[in-house]
């Protein structure tokens, strides 16, 4: 019967707040702590796997980030040689440019289109369509990314992709090229994967923080005359900041960081003309099994995309609450 | 939308109005048709034979090749029951912890709650790549590689992080009335958390499950690095080895002459959307809410 009691306070931060506080106070943190032993006791698995598997391959990597280190070998330890090594390599600048590009695209596509996107389907007074609208913005998204990739690079294809089908059926065959092969384009073709951008994760949560804002606000700012691209700028866009700051920092994330569409698209090439560093990182721990270089990769891009991140929150402050509902 | 406020106004306004709503209609459905041609093609492309794949690539080609798909789900098949395996197992234990930890962080009070609460959010912060490559020498030395269970834990271990924020909000949102009346009745904490919390979370479990299963479904460079042996393959990685070995003729039971090999190839990227679609028609709505929830709460 005590122990029901203490559960009850325990699980009623209100009353904690109110009267408990004297009583705690004469617990020392101990006692408290061993009297919630359950809670411990029901985390205590949690923490087991968070410890193993996600705290300490991130610890590990900035650690061995300063080690020659492969499976089955003592890893040594060298200092700062794999910063020195990456940074004086002939394709550094060139991978550094391309992950740039590719960051300030994926700001366009996956922060700014759905944005516009969303505002017009906000927009539209038909509730059927409106719906209509959301599920078409679904169906893309149900297809797997792997499929997607494997899809437009044989939409890219030299000899059977549908883009030269085209450019040939309309009499412009001389403007077929090798989409993904030619240095000039491949970084470009990449980027134009999922034109036009618009279906997706993004335009759904834009979708929901404009539903979010409060209706009085949309009237009183169309009784002022406040009507097309002035309220976007005036009202939407400041009321939905948190969203874009979210799809901002997923932008960064994305930019920095992924290469799954570019392994599978061109591995790279030609040449060096899509290599970006997350896929020189693996290339070197599963090609070349030199680990403590490719952690060391895999830090500076943690650095990137944490210094980017601070950035972004630092700079995009969402409205205050009580505009909202 | 239109009020009270709106109608007073609408005289002047109304024609321009009209014209920005059919311009709207018109530019947001050149858009969603766009966006969808890839997808239109893909399901043409899968029930053609090779010389309509070779000759009637943008219109539909009857009759419908529905071989392919038999074709598909012999190479497909194995590698769908596999990421199923995977993700059903991982799913249950990571829903589980999810459960246990949003329940006791939004229901009990315990020293170094928050701090402890903190340690398991600021996870979230770390982003992958800092963790892949060490993340693989922490699983070959535990003898990991190559196994299913190298794909389960991640699921496992890394799935509440994000699971033990939401349901703690979720939870935090029951009546503690509830809580109240079942302890007076002596429920245990157990109790607390399979009688009363588990049926009315629900709707966050299931949300929690959709955004998982897509992300397992999805997998990619972690079993592409960490399975070897095809039996045991997840589709993502399956579906890329199958294209690259379609293209040079590799494929036991498929004919690669004449572009026979490309139907069965994209039935079998059909197939392997079709979970995806199903789990939309079943918890659709959990998944938009999931997406829009973690838009308005970060």
């Amino acid at each position: 019967m005590t122990e029901v009691t203490g559960a009850a306070e325990q699980s009623r931060p209100a009353d904690a707040a109110a009267g408990i506080p004297i009583r705690s106070s004469e617990l020392s943190t101990w006692q408290a702590m061993r009297r919630s032993w359950q809670a411990y006791a029901l985390l205590a698995p949690i923490f087991v796997l968070l410890i193993i598997f996600n705290y300490y391959p991130p610890i590990l990597g900035l650690l061995r980030a300063f080690y020659r280190w492969r499976p089955g070998v003592e890893a040594s330890f060298v200092g700062l040689q794999h910063f020195g090594v990456y940074f004086t390599s002939p394709e550094t600048g060139r991978e550094l440019l391309n992950m740039f590009k590719l960051l300030a695209f994926f700001f366009f596509s996956g922060a700014v289109v759905p944005f516009v996107m969303a505002v017009l389907i906000f927009r539209i007074r038909d509730t059927e369509s409106k719906e209509l609208y959301r599920l078409f913005l679904i169906i893309p998204m149900l297809v797997p990314l792997i499929v997607v990739i494997l899809l437009w690079k044989q939409i890219y294809d030299p000899n059977l992709g549908v883009i030269n089908g085209l450019l040939e059926q309309v009499g412009l065959g001389s403007l077929a090229l090798n989409w993904l092969g030619d240095t000039a384009t491949a970084l470009y073709a990449i980027m134009f994967m999922g034109f036009p951008w618009v279906s997706g994760v993004g335009t759904l949560i834009y979708l929901g923080g404009l539903g979010q804002i409060s209706e009085s606000i949309f009237d009183a700012c169309e009784v002022d005359g406040c009507t097309g691209l002035r309220r976007t700028l005036l009202i939407d866009l400041p009321l939905v900041l948190g969203q874009v700051r979210l799809m901002t920092i997923l932008a960064v994330i994305a930019g920095v960081t992924s290469f799954q569409t570019i392994l599978v698209l061109t591995d790279g090439g030609p040449g060096f003309a899509t290599m970006v560093p997350g896929l020189t990182m693996f290339h070197k721990a599963f090609r070349t099994q030199q680990f403590g270089y490719a952690a060391s990769i895999g830090m500076i891009l943690f650095v990137i995309t944490f210094t980017a991140t601070l950035a972004v929150n630092r700079t995009i402050h969402p409205a205050v609450e009580d505009v909202r509902h | 939308m239109s009020t009270t406020t709106s109608t007073q106004v609408a005289p002047r306004p109304r024609r321009p109005l009209r014209i920005y709503q059919i311009g709207s209609h018109l530019f947001i459905s050149v858009m969603l048709l766009l966006s969808l041609i890839p997808t239109y093609l893909l399901i043409t492309w899968s029930f053609k034979n090779g010389l309509q794949y070779r000759w009637e690539r943008w219109a539909i080609s009857f009759p419908l090749r529905w071989r392919n798909y038999i074709a598909a789900w012999d190479v497909v098949g194995d590698y769908m029951i596999n990421t199923i395996i995977v993700a059903i197992i991982g799913l249950m234990g990571m829903l589980l912890l999810s459960l246990i930890g949003g329940y006791v962080f939004a229901r009990m009070d315990f020293p170094f709650r928050e701090t402890l609460y903190y340690a398991i959010i600021a996870l979230l912060m770390v982003p992958w790549v800092l963790s892949f490559i060490p993340a693989y020498m922490v699983y070959v030395r535990l003898g990991l590689l190559n196994t299913r269970l190298s794909l389960i834990i991640p699921e496992l271990a890394g799935g509440p992080i994000f699971g033990i924020f939401l349901m703690r909000a979720f939870i935090s949102g029951i009546p503690e009335e509830l809580f109240e009346s079942a302890r007076c009745d002596g429920a245990g904490v157990l109790d607390l958390i399979g009688r009363i919390t588990l049926p009315l979370s629900l709707p966050g479990l299931a949300t929690l499950a959709v955004l998982n299963f897509i992300g397992v479904w999805n997998s990619f460079l972690w079993p592409l690095v960490m399975i070897q042996d095809d039996d045991k393959q997840m589709i993502a990685v399956g579906l890329y080895k199958l294209a690259r070995s379609a293209t040079s003729g590799g494929v036991p039971g498929w004919t690669s002459q004449d572009f026979s090999v490309w139907g069965p190839l994209y039935a079998g990227y059909v197939i392997a959307s079709l979970p995806l679609v199903l789990l939309f028609i079943v918890l659709g709505k959990f998944y938009v809410e999931g997406l829009v929830d973690s838009g308005l709460k970060v």
